[in-house]
């Protein structure tokens, strides 16, 4: 049974069909890509299966339940957990507070714990802060752990959020556009990063407007062309998809 | 998928701890002495003092849904009345206890603030600024209009001081070291819920709803539990005024009291932890220097406030920040 | 149960402080879709509008129609200052919505001290425009004065429905509420509109004020109540055209007015305050969504 089922999921705005009919199957472990050209509806995609946008038909399946009209939190709460493609850091906070933060779909306990502070949960503050230095040194950021987040350098932001994300245990991490403004070298650090990711088990979707990182990391990628899915295989299927070269990456390549 | 590969030494298992830098120590050092000082002298300053803590209790819960949450009360002068005339009536009218009668306003406030909070903190933005402050007026004018219950105009006199199972706390010093000793308590529990999951959670909020809700936090009931802590907070420092003073009457808890509270939280710095503590009391010291203001008082605040907002929004307590030298990376 | 007499009456009553709310409204809507601001302070220049009236009529002996024009221009001077010292500082800064909120509201207490200062604290009114009446229907008497508002409202709203459509700077005015950026882009002076928006708002506040003050008294705490109602009339006219704020404002009083006559005159703006929170919870994104998009 795949992890993430998704049938014919589809969103109209108005007259515009952003999303039309569009099926996805995600394997338990793999890593998993969606591409297509800006505008191929990848981010509405996303934000439907993450609980921030409701779909118009169609079904979501996540872990065997139906996730269709979930909240965006609960979804999280059941291990599904998104990245953005705008940087959502919290403000104010410092870099290991954010992923702090990322701890509490991990960790339990409310006001009156944190007035009581029984053991477990003076316990359970101490490995929050463990866990949240392991994490950023995971990704690197932890000789930067008591700076002011937003005053992180922009590839660095992405790097806290993917961190943050992992912090919330999740079963099934949703990275929309991670390099997006990253340079080449932040890239390929990154992408190190979502690989280590995917060996120690959790299961990544990932949507990406830069082919050549999804086609050298993704097990499977899916093809999107104006709210359709056009394609779907391996890397080297999709490279060789005369439809996907039509669509879309003929364009890139003369870009790139 | 919990082994993550540790490439640097473990740091020091120390839980998260907020941590003020000198400059804020430096504040709150100030602030303790100029209290001592008040004690010593005596007189009229005790009064100033007394009424700095009670605001400072009420700054306090206002930083935690404003500063911490990031969202806007223009009306939590509706609960100080809540609580004012709550411990006046159980009190001349019934006889209670004044600390019962103070936990007992708390309550009532407490369901008020989430009866309230439910539907309300669904608005955004200017609708949410204005619900919240007809709230606030709405109390105002029934405070005034409901004559059987409040006195109206009169208000309520012969309130009796704070005091607990018969002894009754007389003395105007005692009473500013009880104010003290409870603004203290009061700054201790907020930074308790700061410094926790429940506190990261509110302060994730104010950074950003969409990051938080994606990490599982729900963000409708923890504005909502921000909320009713506020309102706990304000209730109690109605009641305290109403125990400190002796008399309340509509005006106390009138529109004024949202202004001057806002005032003393960008004083201080509205977020920060010290703030509300040093915004109350700065901003209550600052017009006795100046004995002259007067009835420039409401004007001065005024002022100030327009100041604040527009040249220092960050406040009293972030100005260390300006002299800590920041560490750039490089990407 | 009041008698139906009561009911028409108030119901007039209601028709002259409706168009009253009406164009208060409007100056909420005029700032607001030009600068994306709700200015608190409204209520303030209501107050200052039948203050100024008053002071210019009594001190000076001026006569009527001359005070009201020179009051309703002082205030609107008024206005411009808080737009060039408070809120164009913040709006430069890219202050936060709340702050610029309270910054208005902390305007309004500063406006009301200096004028308990410099004029007192005393509540004041100048005879009718008219002198007479009431004009006698049947049992319902209907004063001159609504019909000064009511005129004098049909003039305002007209006239400004000419400035937006017809004018340069009306049309400048109406390329910034709808975007701003391509406003300044195509060179609008937006700072230099948002000028012309408090102006105008803080006449037309003031112009209410004016010609209320006959019916009821002015005295500096007024102002509260009135920018609220202007501004409830303003969300259920959807912050749209200055007709449809009219309407609001009619709708409000009406309903206002007709609540009175049920629980009594100290019960006035409990009743739409609460119609506000319940206008406000029910639509939680306003009558006309207008509000949030933007907010």
């Amino acid at each position: 049974m795949p992890l993430l089922n998704v049938c014919g999921l589809t969103k109209r705005f108005g007259g515009l069909v952003a999303n039309n009919e569009i099926d996805l199957e995600v394997p338990q472990g793999s890593l998993f890509a969606v591409i297509g050209p800006n505008g191929a509806g990848k981010t509405t995609f996303f934000s439907m299966i993450s609980g921030f946008l409701g779909s118009t038909s169609g079904s979501i399946e996540f872990d065997g339940r139906d996730v269709t009209r979930v909240r965006q939190d609960q979804i999280a709460a059941m291990g599904l957990v998104r990245t953005f493609q705008l940087v959502q850091l919290f403000k104010g906070m410092s870099v290991i507070e954010n992923v702090e933060v990322g701890c509490h779909l991990a960790t339990r306990g409310g006001v009156a714990a944190s007035l009581l502070r029984p053991a477990w949960f003076r316990k359970q503050e101490i490995e929050v802060r463990e866990r949240a230095h392991e994490l950023l040194d995971f990704v690197g950021l932890g000789s930067q752990a008591e700076q002011d987040a937003e005053l992180l350098p922009y590839g660095q932001q992405r790097l806290l959020e993917v961190a943050r994300a992992l912090a919330s245990k999740p079963k099934l991490l949703l990275l929309d556009e991670p390099a997006a403004g990253l340079n080449t070298q932040e890239t390929e650090s990154l992408a190190r990063i979502i690989q280590k990711i995917n060996a120690q088990g959790t299961t990544v979707l990932l949507i990406e407007h830069d082919v050549g990182l999804v086609t050298r990391i993704a097990h499977r990628i899916a093809v999107l062309d104006f709210g359709r899915k056009i394609a779907e295989g391996t890397p080297d299927e999709i490279k060789a998809h005369p439809e996907v070269i039509a669509a879309y990456l003929g364009v890139e390549e003369e870009n790139a | 998928m919990t082994s993550l590969s540790i490439t640097s030494p473990k740091p020091a298992a120390r839980a998260a701890r907020a941590r003020l830098d000198w400059f804020q120590i430096g504040l709150l050092a100030v602030c303790g002495l100029l209290t001592t000082g008040a004690l010593i002298y005596g007189g009229y300053l005790l009064t100033v003092f007394q009424l700095a803590m009670i605001y400072g209790i009420f700054c306090i819960g206002l930083n935690f849904f404003m500063g911490y949450t990031g969202q806007a009360s223009f009306g939590q002068n509706a609960f100080a009345c809540i609580g004012g005339y709550g411990s006046a009536i159980l009190c001349v009218q019934y006889g209670w206890e004044p600390a019962l009668a103070l936990i007992a306003s708390m309550v009532v406030a407490g369901v008020a603030a989430l009866l309230i909070g439910y539907p309300t903190l669904r608005l955004r933005g200017h609708y949410l600024a204005m619900a919240t402050f007809s709230l606030g007026l709405i109390t105002y004018d029934i405070s005034i209009q409901w004559t059987s219950l409040t006195q109206g105009y009169m208000g309520y006199a012969g309130i009796p001081p704070l005091g607990i199972a018969g002894f009754e706390i007389e003395s105007e010093r005692w009473k500013l070291v009880a104010l003290a000793a409870l603004l203290g308590f009061a700054f201790w529990i907020s930074q308790r819920m700061r410094d926790s999951r429940f506190g990261r959670g509110l302060r994730a909020i104010s950074g950003s709803e969409n990051g938080a809700a994606a990490l599982g936090i729900r963000v409708p009931r923890f504005k909502l539990i921000a909320f009713v802590i506020a309102a706990l907070y304000a209730s109690a420092a109605g009641s305290l005024f109403a125990h400190t003073v002796g008399f309340i009457s509509p005006e106390v808890f009138g529109p004024q009291m949202a202004i001057i509270t806002f005032t003393m939280l960008y004083v201080g710095g509205v977020g920060t932890m010290i703030g509300p503590i040093v915004g109350a009391i700065v901003a209550s010291v600052l017009p006795e220097i100046f004995r002259s203001v007067g009835k420039f008082q409401d004007i001065a605040y005024a002022v100030v406030l327009l100041g604040m907002l527009i040249y220092a929004p960050k406040g009293l307590s972030s100005l260390g920040k300006l002299f800590r030298p920041r560490k750039k990376e490089e990407a | 149960m009041p008698s139906v007499v009561e009911l028409v009456q108030s119901l007039v009553n209601g028709i002259g402080i409706g168009l009253i709310y009406g164009l208060i409204a409007i100056g909420f809507c005029v700032i607001y879709n030009a600068s994306g601001i709700v200015n608190f302070a409204q209520g303030v220049f209501v107050m200052l509008g039948g203050m100024f009236a008053h002071t210019i009529l009594t001190h000076y002996g001026l006569p009527i129609w001359l005070s009201a024009v020179l009051a309703t221009i002082l205030v609107a001077g008024v206005g411009v200052l808080v737009q060039i010292f408070v809120i164009n500082p913040m709006w430069r800064r890219n202050a936060p919505l709340f702050a610029i909120i309270l910054a208005t509201l902390a305007v309004q207490l500063l406006i009301e001290q200096v004028v308990i200062l410099t004029l007192g604290d005393q509540p004041r009114t100048y005879p009718e425009f008219t002198s007479g009446g009431p004009l006698k229907i049947g049992p319902i008497a209907v004063g001159y004065q609504l019909f000064w508002v009511l005129g004098c409202g049909a003039v305002m709203v007209f006239s400004l429905q000419q400035f937006f459509n017809r004018t340069r700077m009306g049309r400048a005015l109406r390329a910034c509420a709808q975007n701003r950026e391509a406003a300044a882009l195509l060179g609008v002076p937006v700072e230099r509109m948002l000028i012309v928006a408090f102006a105008l708002s803080s006449g037309l506040g003031a112009a209410a004020g004016i010609l209320i003050t006959p019916t009821q008294y002015t005295a500096y705490m007024v102002g509260g109540p009135f920018g609220i109602n202007g501004f409830i009339a303003a969300i259920i006219g959807g912050f749209g055209s200055p007709p449809a704020a009219l309407i609001g404002g009619i709708f409000l009083g009406v309903i206002q007015s007709e609540a009175i006559v049920f629980f009594g005159a100290g019960f006035k703006n409990i009743i739409s305050l609460t119609l506000l929170l319940v206008v406000l919870l029910l639509f939680p994104n306003g009558l006309f969504g207008g509000l949030t998009k933007r907010a």
